[in-house]
């Protein structure tokens, strides 16, 4: 067997699979655009009732058919993106850049801080998320930047206790010592030693993480405490159209197929790019 | 080795009972932040400011909050969890007539979830870079994106109105024979599972591939011990602590997270009546939840760590 | 079926065939379709023809016999048999299973003797019930006068907590005149008494009763097993009372299921016989499977647009008139209650009351109008806030249908949509503009003096018309019916025209039930046949 022969045969399976890898992040970087741009890129106003019967399925007016109400699917879900990116980006971003932080901080200050950060977050995190989330938004309410702080304050706890063993970990490794003994400040070697070298585990939950925060706000919503109507995510997209669900209507498992869609492709791309941030670490 | 596990338990109950504390103080202070007050809640429609005075002072209401919140922790130091403002029937009776029907579901899922999830764990380490591997790997992320509404509820679709195969509820009052309870809890125990495998068996295959790369594996391995008796012998026990961890925190999710799965299939758990406790503003209820709630965590997470500890030679000696 | 029979049924519209043909179906009794016939204006000779022929072969004769489980809607700790202290439909549907008043209302709301073999009454104000003779409660006790007074005075003692104390309050004396024979004073006149002795809350339990989870009474079922919170089971009454009806089943489970998803999914796997209480897109599923069949009864609940008069902008009468023309009152019937509601007309007797003005012109939806009297009123141009929430039934689609309607007109709407939880307490009447729930009142009388009357503190929009309370108060106390009826108009047409408020319809109640289960037919009285299905359901196994 020649090797011309081998890379020919390589060669539709390595653009395959190249394009396999291009599709996930394409994926994530096209929900990320609705995000922002959904509401506008949207066929019809996403709240306005159609000349439409309920439930329709797709047709060439409306692509994704209509929800229970009778508005066209594919609007309300490109305009939810808004809500469900944002909210659950929002959310993890700032759990895990707290959890960075706090992890961090602990880790490098250690004694009395640590023991209270980890004694406080771990009575935190024994609540049932559910639970806690449905207090917290009865309490103040189902706006969007409570939304975003409940979900943060749920997941603070875990990614704190990852992000920590993570920092203590590094910090134990040689370099750190070397830092300390040549007199750098506490600070210094949070930022300069320990954080660049917790790259690769951060992210990695960073995309679990992601998903249990849309699955959440998914399950508020379905309990009534998401987002509020007219506006919808895509939980609560899925949660006012179940009574579609015995007729296979596109209008609920469209949004869900959009939620899982999103978690599975944030998922796989930070596999890829962990892979590479690993490698990058053993330098 | 007593020592140890004796020096552990006693730091563990006092961190619990501070925590416990805690947690029913922070309720507290939330559920009083709630809008609207028990008496509104069960007035309803015909909430009228004399009705909502006088039902708040027949229930004790019109104490200020500090007051009651003082009551209320001495009443619990002595072991009186208080009555429920609804109905008037003791705390702990409400959550004794749930608690069993919680920890049922809980145990039957937990008996299918958590050899599934070392199986599948243990097999995707085993076979670690394989296609398998990223089978089951691509399949867990799959099966926890799913909403578990939307599955419990297809499931329901599919198994209960369509093949009449199981109830659509999951009903206690009619239980005859093994074969009346598989039918029962098949959906509920199916829907839970979906969501609590996928981070079991992901915790399972991180912990032990750790620990298959490491040297004295290795040396095992040059020994000439078998694939099979290297992974149970050698890696398991010291993969034991992650993946108990992980088992405790999915186990204490079964108690109180599963409100969905209680909601869907109208059965009588612990988590249904917290949101009832909730949406009726019944703060003894709610805080007693919460603290039992905890108290769960708490126990599960201790057991891991003991769990650990036996199972690994080397903490067994500290 | 002969000519002449498909002539008959030729009189009668599309709906009412459907009616007809629908309750035949469900195995209506004779009685009950010569009564439904003569409600839809055909004599008893001519109905007795139709029913004769080709009813025969379709209504059947009930069957004795047979088991079925029942879900409600709703199930607490909180779930009672004490007839004093029944709140929620769960504990109508149990009570009426397990006892009887001394009057029943029929589908038009009019009383029924029941217990009582008859009752006279002295200018509206003193009434003598005469009970009747050999009804036996479930432990053997004959009905006499003292357990109809024990169960009548109980509603005057605090401690126990009744739920109808508004109602009982008008009762100043209640003595035995006889073991079978009882005088009721009331502090005013009131024609209506017998309707309120046929509220559920009146029911009669045995003198000296203390545990009411025994649910002894003289219903159509025994009490054999009640958990509350959890289910209760009933067993046929053999010395039922009431001969040559009802009660039909051996047992009757009856439990609730809050979440209407699962509702529905139990019918239709097969799990239970009956639902209470199902929305609008799930009738549509129920009846595309086989062997389901959907109950609508009309009723007199409305969600509605509360406008304050005393605050602005409500103060203005032509913004009201005006947001009153927004209302696509077609357009909510159709898309938001899927059909299963009726156009009502701005004022809150439904049309099967016999009180209800027919003649009133209907308000119709006229966006050119409503934009003229908005102009008018100076709010063209500006955003005025709009609070609907999940705790008034379809008041969130309400409130979007009208943001587009109002959008049309130039008017912008800033909808709120605010949690359930301590909406009636914290909103309701409270904001300038939003949205309110009533369900329905046996009698006209209770409805206007709790929602309409200047001094009722559930005036939704503050509306006080001195004219409407003098009214109010004489229609109580006339006993000629074509003069009360003559007052009773009067009273809506000027709810229609000046109060704050805008019904777009009433709401009918849905319940779903197996083709076997035969015997339901619609009640004005309540969904689930005014909450009594269980003396008159019956199993076509």
């Amino acid at each position: 067997m020649s090797s011309t022969t081998i890379s020919a045969r390589r060669g539709p399976m390595a653009i395959l699979a190249r394009t396999g890898r291009m599709i996930m992040p394409a994926i994530v970087l096209f929900w990320l655009a609705m995000a922002f741009f959904g509401y506008w890129v949207a066929p019809y106003d996403p709240a306005g009732i159609q000349d439409a019967d309920l439930f329709e399925g797709m047709s060439r007016k409306f692509w994704l058919g209509t929800d229970y109400f009778g508005r066209d699917m594919l609007s309300r879900i490109l305009a939810g993106a808004r809500y469900t990116v944002g909210i659950s980006l929002m959310a993890t971003s700032l759990a895990v850049a707290s959890g960075v932080l706090l992890g961090l901080a602990a880790s490098a200050i250690g004694g009395l801080f640590d023991a209270a950060v980890s004694r406080f977050l771990d009575a935190l995190i024994s609540i049932p998320s559910k639970m806690f989330g449905l207090v917290l938004v009865a309490a103040f309410g189902a706006s969007i930047p409570v939304l975003v702080l409940t979900l943060a304050v749920i997941y603070l706890p875990g990614c704190y206790r990852i992000n920590r063993s993570v920092a203590v970990n590094v910090a134990a490794l040689d370099f750190v010592a070397v830092a300390r003994a040549r007199g750098e400040s506490t600070l210094y070697i949070m930022i300069r030693e320990i954080l660049p070298n917790m790259v690769g585990p951060v992210l990695a939950d960073f995309g679990l993480r992601f998903i249990y925060v849309v699955l959440l706000l998914s399950s508020l919503s379905f309990l009534g405490l998401g987002v509020q109507p007219p506006q919808a995510d895509w939980g609560s997209l899925v949660r006012e159209n179940m009574p579609g669900l015995p007729y296979g209507a596109p209008a609920v498992i469209m949004p869900a197929i959009a939620i899982a869609s999103l978690t599975i492709a944030v998922n796989l791309t930070i596999d890829s790019l962990f892979g590479r941030h690993a490698r990058d670490g053993v330098r | 080795m007593n020592a140890t596990i004796g020096r552990l338990l006693l730091t563990r109950l006092v961190a619990a009972i501070l925590t416990l504390w805690f947690v029913a103080t922070v309720v507290f202070v939330i559920t009083n932040l709630l809008p609207g007050d028990v008496a509104q809640e069960l007035l309803g429609q015909s909430a009228t400011p004399e009705a909502v005075a006088g039902l708040r002072k027949a229930l004790g209401l019109d104490l200020p909050p500090w007051q009651r919140y003082l009551e209320w922790l001495w009443n619990m130091v002595r072991g009186d969890a208080g009555r429920s403002l609804v109905n008037g029937s003791p705390v702990a009776a409400l959550i004794g007539s749930r608690l069993g029907n919680s920890l049922i579901l809980a145990g039957i899922t937990a008996l299918v979830a958590v050899p599934l999830a070392l199986v599948l764990g243990i097999t995707a380490a085993v076979y670690r870079g394989s296609v398998y591997d990223r089978i089951v790997g691509a399949g867990t992320v799959l099966a926890v994106s799913v909403p578990e509404f939307l599955v419990a509820s297809a499931a329901v679709l599919v198994f209960a109105v369509q093949l009449r195969w199981v109830p659509a509820l999951s009903q206690l009052g009619r239980l005859d024979g093994v074969l009346d309870v598989i039918r029962t809890f098949a959906l509920p125990v199916l829907t839970l599972t979906f969501v609590i495998v996928a981070q079991m068996a992901r915790m399972t295959r991180a912990a032990l591939v750790d620990v298959l790369s490491s040297s004295y594996i290795e040396m095992a391995r040059l020994k000439g011990a078998g694939q099979a008796r290297i992974v149970v012998w050698h890696a398991l026990p010291n993969a034991i602590g992650p993946i108990a961890n992980a088992i405790a925190f999915s186990l204490s999710f079964l108690l109180g997270g599963v409100i969905i799965v209680e909601t869907i299939f109208n059965y009588p758990g612990i988590a249904k009546l917290m949101v009832d406790g909730v949406s009726t503003r019944d703060l003894p209820l709610v805080q007693a939840c919460a603290m039992l709630f905890c108290g769960a965590y708490l126990l599960l997470v201790t057991m891991a760590d003991i769990a650990a500890i036996l199972a690994n030679p080397r903490l067994r000696h500290r | 079926m002969s000519v002449n029979d498909k002539d008959i049924l030729g009189m009668l519209n599309m709906s009412e065939q459907d009616r007809l043909m629908r309750a035949l179906r469900s195995g209506a009794s004779r009685r009950d379709l010569l009564g439904m016939m003569s409600a839809l204006g055909i004599g008893a000779a001519l109905g007795g023809t139709l029913i004769g022929s080709a009813g025969s072969a379709l209504a059947q004769t009930p069957k004795k016999g047979g088991k079925i489980r029942v879900a409600g809607f709703g199930t607490s700790t909180a779930d009672t048999l004490d007839p004093a202290k029944q709140s929620y439909s769960t504990d109508y549907c149990r009570c009426t299973m397990f006892y009887n008043g001394l009057t029943e209302l029929d589908d038009r709301l009019n009383p029924k003797l029941a217990l009582a073999e008859s009752i006279e009454n002295d200018k509206a104000t003193i009434w003598t019930i005469k009970l009747r003779k050999g009804v036996q409660f479930h432990d053997g006790k004959e009905l006499k006068a003292e357990d109809v007074v024990f169960s009548l005075k109980r509603h005057h003692d605090p401690a126990v907590g009744t739920k109808a104390k508004a109602l009982a309050d008008q009762m100043t004396e209640i003595v035995a005149t006889g073991t079978h024979e009882v005088k009721i004073t009331l502090k005013g006149p009131n024609a209506d008494f017998p309707v309120v002795l046929g509220t559920y809350h009146f029911m009669i339990a045995p003198a000296g009763t203390t545990d009411f989870n025994k649910g002894i009474g003289t219903g159509p079922y025994k009490c054999k097993e009640f958990t509350p919170g959890v289910r209760s089971i009933a067993v046929r009454n053999e010395n039922y009372w009431r001969q040559g009806g009802g009660p039909y089943l051996d047992e009757i489970e009856f439990f609730g299921i809050p979440d209407v998803g699962a509702r529905v999914n139990a019918l239709l796997a097969g799990d239970v016989q009956l639902i209470g209480n199902v929305n609008p897109t799930s009738a549509k599923l129920i009846l595309s499977g086989k062997g389901f069949n959907i109950m609508e009864t009309k009723s007199g609940n409305y969600t509605d647009l509360v406008m304050r008069l005393d605050q602005a902008p409500g103060n203005n009468p032509d913004f009201v008139l005006g947001m009153k023309m927004l209302m696509n009152r077609d357009l909510i019937r159709r898309n938001i209650f899927q059909g299963y509601a009726e156009v009502a007309n701005d004022q809150p007797i439904p049309p099967m009351n016999r009180y209800y003005a027919a003649d009133i012109p209907q308000r119709k939806y006229d966006p050119d109008q409503a934009k003229f009297l908005l102009n008018k009123a100076g709010v063209i141009g500006s955003t005025i806030p709009v609070v609907t929430s999940p705790a008034a039934t379809g008041s969130v689609e309400m409130g979007l249908l009208l943001q587009q309607a109002a959008q049309q007109a130039g008017l912008k709407i800033d909808l709120r949509q605010v949690p359930a939880d301590g909406y009636w307490s914290n909103y309701w009447m409270k904001v300038p503009v939003g949205y309110g729930n009533i369900n329905p009142r046996p009698t006209a009388d209770i409805l206007f003096s709790l929602f309409f009357a200047s001094t009722a503190s559930w005036n939704e929009s503050g509306w006080k018309d001195p004219k409407f309370d003098q009214l109010l108060l004489a229609a109580r106390a006339e006993t000629d019916e074509a003069k009360r009826k003559q007052m009773y108009t009067d009273m809506q047409v000027m709810i229609h025209q000046n109060s704050g408020i805008g019904i777009p319809v009433f709401i009918s109640g849905l319940d779903a039930h197996s083709e076997k289960l035969k015997g339901l037919r619609p009640m004005g009285t309540g969904s689930l046949m005014g909450y009594a299905f269980a003396e008159h359901v019956w199993l076509d196994a």
